[in-house]
């Protein structure tokens, strides 16, 4: 939404984000299962994945095909720091943390120690500090996004070949990932993890607190983000987005903006690897399949590309439905092609999905009450 | 106007809230007579070619412990929950069973992968997990009951073998890239230093992998005598036509296997594997009439003549029969009671007498190896006169008079 | 070393048959199709289900599979990507909810699973095609091993790469096609019915995707997911290759699985496949056209 929107639009706009916070922090006071808390934690989790989707295509139009490989990087970052927690770790006969699955992978007879046992495990060293595996969580997929996007932008690759190097990325740092099992555990992922700590308190996944830590983190980056788009630098993005060129005429240096969102999007996704990690206990190389990764569009297609919060709904309701269905086998499997036909529909019919309708009945509404208004006079 | 524009915006939020609800909010909770426990198997994806005989073998064993009258006259409720191959879904689910479910215990599980992905669920929440599958020792839970062969009933009997009958010293160890194979491969290395032998080749290719050709040609040129495979899955059917299709033969250059059963061998087309060998506890070969009376109660179960048994389908059978008595014995169906229940649990399985370990909760198993032929089944062709005790730590010292996992936990001084 | 150059030969014939089918659906058409991988896959369960119950071999799955494979493909051309004709991006997505619509499709037996009906040859579990024994059975030339069924898909890559090429290059239809691939709106100025050559070209890629799927039947295991691991490998083939250019498929076929091949025998097939992706990577960051494309559309 730009400032050139009406006032209605921008009103309902706001309201629609004030309900979902109401709804989504006031959920623990709705119930006591915190199974279905968690639940929900990774589902918002989900919906920010969507969000920064989301930014990049429907905002910048960089269709990201790969936005779960700094999902991933971010998670296996923090459950790094995790891992090293754990009681197994402390577990190995030795006095520092050491990973199980790095004395499986040893070769019979080195000692067990965290800088030597596996070629290359020195690399965990920094992590036995959590605020460390905190930043890297986030650093690190700027840092890769940055260089990703400078090379695609700067050289002006465009369209459907960005989606195809995103794609290929995710799959390139999927198999190394998985090869470099003596240090990252490979296909089985990074399992029995610690909790995280804050000043002494411990987020057990499944309590309320650790619930309120992934909303209110959710809600944040929603606001922020809606902030950035309606800010200057948002409106250019846009432009870049309608006409790349006649944005350079104009002066503006596009590639730069490309760079900036998508960078900013792949801080976000690494942030939600992160909130995953607290919530599932979990970093796995599934988060880099490529199934994985085109959801998120699926989720952003389908709730509004050009929409923050629709993605993010989009996400949630796709997500719900999905568990709800899944409690029968059968249902799940008819489920998965109910969703692949609901996908074709979207592309085909609602190309600015849910937000769309949403935003189109909205305006229906308002001309209706204004031509009873104007009929009145 | 204000109204209408409030009316959509509730409605749809209200919407929103609904569909996020807990729809299916509370399972019912289970009948007084009833008991509730789960299954957890892979019933999708690149495992469940496997899984699913193993669920059925479960649910199989269930549905006799209730035709005979139950657990204590209470009848077993399964839960059955899908892990898609996949060890972050069977992360979700079982902490799904135990936390939502509250079920006192859990049967499932066929890679390591998905065992450890699932064990801090039960760790943490105290609960109990019966695991059928063969698997590469090295771990001591007292949350986890392991009713499949350690290292100690597959390999320490295997690899000597190999020296004495087949002659053969340089080794090719290849494997599914996580962590069983990685680990079995540490205890190979091990054994084949202490008798004498060269491990020529150690590698990995990714779980469901299906080209072979660049590896086998590696193999072909590494001047081994003997290949030892810890391959798991659909990857094995794509090796064993590969190794062929390349002009290798399993009479010059024998594949050693601990992850091709006869299910395995069925999928790829038994002339793949005539003459490979394996090692397991249980082979369908075992002619005892203990062992015929399984395999036809188990066809007629899954409606099909042809089925094949395994031995992670036979530990998931008899698996529930210890479980059974473990409840029995204790008088209640809770983690604490069944974990004391259980401690040297004896029963009649096919394959033997299966006894297990109070100290380390693992099961006496008789170690067997086969060869396979023309039919798909194999031949028996060394059989230990008894069961042996299973020591998960045998590769690092472990013996039977020192043990490291013991009832209070994992001594770790001893690693 | 012959050795690893005919690994790379064989890895190249199995990515440019993939390939080929997606060479003219993209270059031609200018629609991603995400789906195509799940034409391979009907191809393959045409050939297990055709053994199964028509007791067809391998040579008579062939054309057959062709044939499924291209009227699935048709189908989609019709319904849905007709509409799609210009919009790239969306081409891309549709057709995905389409790959998840075959994979679950033939997962759950066409829908027979509800009804608890099991067909033989169909479902979640994994499949098999028999391969004829003259195929699988080495023999010896000139002293070296020749492995008869990779050395098959060789030659019938060739043939059909050949195939392909006449037709697009040889006949009537085929210039058809090249002129629809430059300029579509002149193409239907000059009279070409550019809906109809569009809808039989679509068919004729699909068709080659049923080919692709019943040779890799013979040594892939035959599951509802075999689909999506071959069909990026295609793309990247094509766009290397440049979108168009039935020589650049070609070429960057023979490059990137000899890349591959070699670095499989020098560390291990992950590390190699890594290795082609990043190569993939460069030359679209450096030449978005491809090796041989050309501006169009």
């Amino acid at each position: 939404m730009d400032k050139t929107e009406s006032k209605f639009a921008q009103k309902l706009d706001w309201s629609v984000y004030i309900l979902f916070f109401i709804v989504v922090l006031g959920l623990p006071l709705l119930t006591d299962d915190v199974f279905w808390l968690n639940r929900i934690s990774k589902y918002l989790v989900y919906g920010m994945l969507g969000l920064a989707i989301a930014l990049s295509w429907g905002y910048a139009g960089i269709l990201n095909l790969g936005q779960g490989l700094f999902f991933g990087l971010g998670a296996y970052m923090f459950a790094m720091s995790l891992k090293l927690k754990s009681y197994t770790s402390l577990q190995q006969g030795s006095a520092e943390p050491v990973p199980d699955f790095m004395v499986w992978n040893a070769e019979p007879g080195t000692p067990t120690e965290l800088c030597c046992i596996v070629p290359g495990s020195w690399l965990w060293i920094p992590f036995q500090s959590q605020t460390f595996g905190m930043f890297m969580s986030i650093l690190l997929p700027v840092f890769i996004a940055f260089i990703v996007a400078s090379a695609i932008f700067r050289l002006r690759v465009s369209g459907v070949y960005v989606a195809i190097i995103t794609l290929a990325l995710v799959l390139l740092v999927r198999l190394l990932i998985i090869d470099a099992q003596p240090l990252t555990n490979g296909f089985n992922g990074l399992t029995d993890l610690g909790w995280l700590t804050l000043k002494g308190f411990e987020f057990d996944p499944y309590m309320v607190a650790t619930y309120y830590l992934v909303a209110i983190s959710c809600c944040i980056v929603m606001l922020l983000t809606r902030w950035l788009v309606s800010t200057r630098a948002g409106l250019i993005l846009q432009s870049t987005r309608d006409d790349p060129n006649r944005s350079r005429y104009l002066g503006y240096d596009v590639a730069s903006y490309q760079i900036f969102f998508f960078v900013v999007s792949a801080a976000i996704a690494g942030f939600s690897g992160m909130l995953y990690v607290i919530a599932a206990e979990f970093a796995s190389p599934t988060f880099l399949d490529i199934t994985f990764s085109i959801s998120m569009v699926v989720w952003a297609a389908v709730g509004g590309r050009s929409s923050l919060i629709g993605a993010v709904i989009g996400a949630l309701l796709i997500n719900s439905i999905e568990a709800a269905v899944s409690e029968s086998e059968i249902f799940k499997e008819a489920w998965k092609l109910i969703i692949g036909v609901i996908f074709i529909l979207v592309v085909l019919l609602l190309p600015r999905g849910i937000a769309g309708v949403a935003r189109d009945f909205a305006g229906w509404l308002e001309s209706k009450s204004l031509k009873a208004k104007n009929s009145e006079d | 106007m204000t109204n209408r524009r409030n009316f959509l915006k509730t409605s749809s939020a209200w919407g929103a809230a609904a569909a996020l609800g807990p729809s299916l909010y509370t399972a019912p909770a289970a009948a007084a007579s009833e008991i509730e426990v789960g299954v957890l198997f892979s019933l999708s994806g690149g495992l469940s070619m496997v899984e699913k005989s193993l669920a059925d073998a479960t649910l199989m064993a269930m549905d006799e412990i209730n035709a005979a009258g139950g657990v204590n006259g209470m009848m077993i409720k399964p839960i059955l929950e899908d892990g898609a191959s996949d060890p972050k879904t069977y992360n979700e689910k079982a902490s799904k069973l135990v936390i939502r479910d509250r079920v006192p215990t859990v049967f499932g599980s066929y890679t390591s992968a998905s065992r450890k992905a699932v064990l801090p669920v039960f760790e943490k929440r105290n609960n109990m997990y019966f695991y059928p599958t063969y698997y590469e020792g090295y771990e001591c839970s007292k949350n986890v009951v392991y009713t499949g062969a350690v290292p100690n009933q597959q390999l320490s009997n295997f690899i000597p073998w190999i020296f004495k009958n087949l002659n053969k010293k340089k080794f090719f160890i290849v494997g599914s890239n996580y962590v069983y194979p990685r680990e079995m491969a540490k205890v190979c290395k091990i054994l084949i230093e202490q008798n004498g032998g060269e491990t020529v080749g150690d590698e990995y290719l990714e779980l469901g992998h299906s080209e072979w050709g660049a590896m086998v040609s590696k193999i072909k040129n590494s001047g081994c005598d003997v290949v030892l495979s810890n391959v798991v899955g659909a990857s094995v059917i794509s090796f064993y036509r590969e190794f062929k299709n390349q002009g290798l033969t399993h009479d010059k250059l024998p594949i050693c296997a601990t992850v091709t059963s006869e299910l395995e061998v069925s999928a790829m087309g038994a002339e793949f594997a005539v003459g490979s060998y394996a090692s397991y506890p249980y082979f369908q070969a075992i002619d005892t009439d203990a062992n015929n009376a399984f395999i036809e109660r188990y066809r007629k179960y899954v409606n099909d003549p042809a089925a094949v048994t395994h031995h992670a389908l036979e530990s998931s059978y008899f698996q529930v029969f210890l479980w059974k008595q473990a409840v029995e014995k204790a008088g209640e169906a809770t983690p604490n009671a069944i974990r004391e229940g259980i401690k040297g649990q004896v029963f009649d399985a096919p394959n033997g007498r299966v006894t297990i370990d109070p100290d380390n909760l693992h099961a006496y198993l008789t170690p067997r190896i086969c060869q396979y032929k023309p039919d798909g089944q194999g031949t028996i062709v060394d059989e230990y006169p008894e069961p042996i005790q299973p020591l998960p730590y045998s590769a690092y010292g472990e013996t039977s008079d020192n043990m490291f996992c013991k009832e209070g936990g994992l001594d770790t001084s001893k690693l | 070393m012959s050795n690893i150059f005919f690994i790379g030969l064989s890895l190249s014939s199995i990515l440019l048959l993939i390939a080929l089918g997606l060479s003219i659906t993209y270059g031609a058409m200018g629609v991603i199709n995400m789906a195509h991988g799940e034409l391979v896959m009907i191809g393959a369960y045409t050939a297990v289900l055709s053994g199964i119950y028509l007791n067809l071999n391998l040579f008579f799955a062939l054309p057959l599979a062709f044939l499924v494979s291209a009227a699935v493909g048709l189908l989609m051309e019709r319904i849905i990507i007709r509409r799609l004709y210009g919009r790239i991006i969306d081409t891309l997505l549709a057709t995905w909810g389409v790959a998840i619509l075959l994979q679950q499709l033939i997962r759950l037996e066409f829908g027979l699973t509800f009804f608890g009906i099991n067909i033989k040859g169909l479902g979640p579990g994994l499949q098999k095609m028999e391969v004829p024994l003259f195929l699988s059975e080495n023999f010896d030339v000139l002293g070296v091993t020749v492995q008869p069924y990779r050395s098959f898909i060789i030659l019938l890559t060739i043939g059909l790469a050949l195939l392909t090429w006449y037709i697009m290059y040889r006949t009537s239809i085929g210039t058809q096609v090249r002129a629809i691939m430059r300029n579509p709106q002149m193409a239907a100025a000059c009279g070409i019915d550019v809906k109809k050559v569009s809808a039989w070209t679509f068919a004729y890629g699909s068709g080659l995707a049923g080919v692709a799927g019943v040779l890799l039947a013979g040594f892939k295991a035959v599951v509802p997911t075999m689909g999506s691991s071959v069909v990026v490998d295609g793309f990247l083939v094509v766009v290397v290759g440049g979108v168009g250019s039935l020589l650049g498929t070609l070429l960057s076929a023979v490059v990137l699985g000899q890349i591959n091949g070699f670095f499989a025998i020098l560390t291990n097939d992950i590390v190699a496949r890594a290795i082609v992706f990043g190569v993939v990577i460069l030359i679209i960051l450096l030449r978005p056209n491809g090796l041989f494309g050309f501006k169009s559309r």
